[in-house]
């Protein structure tokens, strides 16, 4: 889809931006890669419209690898597509904003998506099925964004893909350009994706579910290469997924979603030693352990998490959170820093670790002299 | 569990052809040679990647697809051969539950039809069936109100609680888990992997629960077999085979789950196999893990290794890990209790 629209592109009136020269929020400033301030994503139905996301905010440094975490429907996937600017219709981003650099994106008509789509921000998605055209040699759709970007020839891009397929690990590069997607396996084809993505060199590499599909040997060696491609490059990585234990061993900061928004964020080892928010613990209590003794009975979340849009007054977790007190049905609590031993710092919306609950908020609920610690 | 198998499935093969050109065609060995037992009331997990022919042992243990050879013996009978009425009566005594609830149940029919024809399956009375259904429905937790609703409007977590009660309805020894809770988000996971544990100390029901995530498999199973290209690679207790598995294969699935419990600072060391899993259709001669192992001796890219009883009590099939003294190369079904004793 993305690459339909840079052919479209090129057709009308060839690179926006020649090569090497700057783009929005290109390297020019020490300053986050992307920034996302309040962001609100709504979609109109029947009888008023459903916010999915909702004031979520945050910040990714150049070369950071930020893990953003959640169940189906909370939000997770709109988020990154709100960074790419590609809410499917009829949602739109009701409110807040996005930065690129120091750039704000959706404002200037001049700047078109494709001006910065791959180059600054660019995106690889669960199934590469589904992001590859089924009808285009890979060798065609790995050359585009080189062309269409770097101002590439067409042999000098052929030369680029090859050693980008070499360098992900395709076995045999120059007879895979030649192939269509649907010959290879899932973890080619995810390498490809990968290969192709960081083609351009993007400043922020955003990664969606990339590893769900594939067996966990497969997945072990795509989050290696992951690694390494963007270290190379200093990219930096937003990792989405369902799955605590796959972002928790790549990623340097985590930001947990449910219902919606941010419920907890901070260091990965902070949140992993102490979790917060009872949505975190509660997740990293249901999935069985690999090492130590196991219990007969997993600790397990009552209910389901809450249908897209949907959020019950107060707190979204309340409905299922063993700790809900009449305030969480009432007040939405705000993300604030949480301390050790409790004490919520002056001024903490920016804390390094912070959680959106009134029981992490205040010692007297137990709820931090229980947790601060405890695994 | 010292008592009869319930399942007991010896050298299980399933092939199937497939078209190479107009007049070519090929055999692709998707089980070949699996052996293993279940006793009454046990989990035996099965695991492997995709292409290791997991769902292909489940699909003809329920006979939707006909194995090639082998026995498969359910409470004692030989099942390889039923048809007609016969395999009906067979299929009663085992179930599945299939990964994808939103593909396994008739979007037209309500829950209390879905139900009801595992009940009628029974021989449970039209008239009883409301009741039954009722019955069902609460035993894996779900309000009993749900009976005139259609899968459409129900959640993930909630579909595959129904087809868990559809296949309890038909009153089965074992049931057959198929990624059953691979779809569900995790805080769902972990009620349904309760609610199957309820079930089985309820109802006494066996299960073959086949999965590709481990930390799931060593919650729930007593035994673990591991599967690769159509052959199992390693068969013992859940005991053994994490704590000390001995298949450098099953080392290397083991070492790629990524645990957030695993302790801090501990980013486990990144033992990588490369490559994929073989074609089933040519796997490599000899052991067919050598070209991704990280151990394989010459002896490996030549003879392909048995099953064999090795010294942590568990069977394996590797030529570098070392075997138990005294031990021959055994069939691995004369193996199985062995391997039962804890």
């Amino acid at each position: 889809m993305a690459s339909d629209r840079q052919w479209l592109a090129r057709r009308s009136g060839g690179p926006a931006v020649p090569p090497g020269s700057a783009g929005p929020g290109s390297a020019d400033s020490g300053g986050p890669v992307v920034t996302v301030e309040h962001l609100t994503v709504a979609f109109p139905h029947r009888t008023g419209t459903s916010e999915v996301v909702r004031d979520v905010s945050f910040a990714i440094q150049p070369g950071e690898r930020i893990g953003l975490v959640g169940e189906s429907g909370s939000g997770k996937s709109l988020t990154a597509r709100a960074i790419m600017q590609l809410i499917p219709a009829p949602g739109r981003v009701s409110g807040g904003r996005v930065l690129l650099g120091g750039t704000e994106l959706g404002i200037d008509p001049r700047l078109k998506p494709s001006t910065w789509r791959g180059t600054q921000v660019a995106m690889i998605t669960q199934d590469p099925l589904s992001s590859l055209n089924p009808l285009v040699r890979i060798g065609v759709q790995a050359a585009e964004m080189l062309r269409f970007h770097r101002g590439l020839s067409r042999g000098a891009a052929r030369t680029r893909a090859l050693e980008l397929l070499a360098a992900v690990g395709i076995p045999d590069p120059a007879r895979t350009l030649t192939q269509f997607p649907a010959v290879l396996s899932g973890g080619m084809r995810q390498r490809v994706a990968l290969a192709i993505a960081i083609s351009c060199g993007p400043r922020l590499l955003i990664a969606d579910e990339p590893t769900t599909a594939l067996d966990v040997t497969i997945q072990a060696q795509v989050l290696d290469l992951l690694e390494q491609m963007t270290a190379e490059q200093g990219s930096a990585v937003l990792l989405i997924s369902h799955d605590l234990g796959v972002v928790a061993s790549f990623c340097d900061r985590l930001l947990v979603m449910y219902g919606g928004r941010i419920v907890e964020s901070g260091p990965t080892a902070e949140i992993i030693s102490a979790p917060a928010h009872p949505y975190t613990r509660a997740l990293m209590a249901s999935v069985p352990s690999m090492t130590g003794d196991l219990p007969d009975r997993l600790a397990s979340i009552p209910g389901s998490p809450p249908a897209g849009g949907v959020w019950a007054a107060g707190c979204a977790f309340a409905p299922r959170c063993p700790l809900a007190a009449p305030l969480c049905r009432e007040t939405d609590p705000e993300l604030l820093g949480v301390a050790e031993g409790g004490v919520v710092e002056a001024g903490s919306a920016t804390a390094a670790h912070a959680a959106a609950c009134h029981a992490a908020h205040d010692p007297s609920w137990g709820l931090v002299a229980a947790g601060g610690g405890a695994s | 569990m010292s008592s009869e198998p319930v399942v007991d499935v010896r050298d299980l093969q399933v092939h199937f052809r497939i078209r190479r050109g107009i007049l070519a065609s090929q055999t692709v060995r998707a089980v070949d040679g699996v052996s293993f037992t279940i006793a009454p009331g046990e989990t035996l997990g099965l695991a492997g990647e995709s292409g290791s022919g997991k769902s292909t042992v489940a699909r003809a243990l329920v006979r939707i697809t006909h194995p090639t050879a082998g026995s498969i013996r359910v409470a004692g009978a030989e099942t390889r051969r039923l048809h007609g009425q016969d395999l009906r009566a067979y299929r009663r005594r085992m179930q599945m539950v299939y990964q994808d609830p939103y593909d396994s149940l008739d979007p037209r029919m309500s829950v209390l039809e879905a139900i009801g024809e595992g009940l009628a399956v029974r021989g449970v009375a039209r008239a009883r069936r409301r009741a039954e259904t009722e019955d069902l429905l609460r035993r894996v937790n779900l309000p009993a109100s749900l009976t005139s609703r259609f899968p459409g409007q129900l959640s993930g977590g909630q579909r595959q609680r129904v087809s868990i009660a559809r296949a309890l309805a038909v009153g089965p020894e074992v049931i057959v888990c198929d990624e059953a809770v691979a779809a569900l988000d995790v805080s769902i996971r972990a009620q349904v992997l309760n609610l199957l544990k309820d079930i089985q100390a309820d109802a006494g029901v066996s299960y073959l629960f086949i999965s590709h995530d481990l930390s799931t498999l060593r919650f729930m199973a007593d035994r673990v077999a591991i599967m690769y290209v159509g052959r199992l690679v390693e068969y013992g207790t859940s005991r053994q085979v994490f704590s000390a598995p001995q298949h450098p294969y099953t080392q290397a699935l083991i070492a790629a789950v990524p645990d957030v419990s695993a302790p801090e600072g501990a980013r486990p060391a990144r033992t990588r196999l490369t490559g994929e899993p073989p074609d089933p259709a040519s796997p490599p001669p000899g052991c067919p893990f050598h070209p991704r192992c990280p151990a394989a001796i010459d002896i490996c890219r030549t003879v392909r290794p048995e099953l064999r009883l090795k010294v942590t009590g568990q069977l394996a099939a590797c030529h570098v890990a070392p075997d138990q003294a005294g031990a021959d190369a055994a069939p691995s079904t004369t193996e199985g209790s062995e391997v039962t004793s804890k």
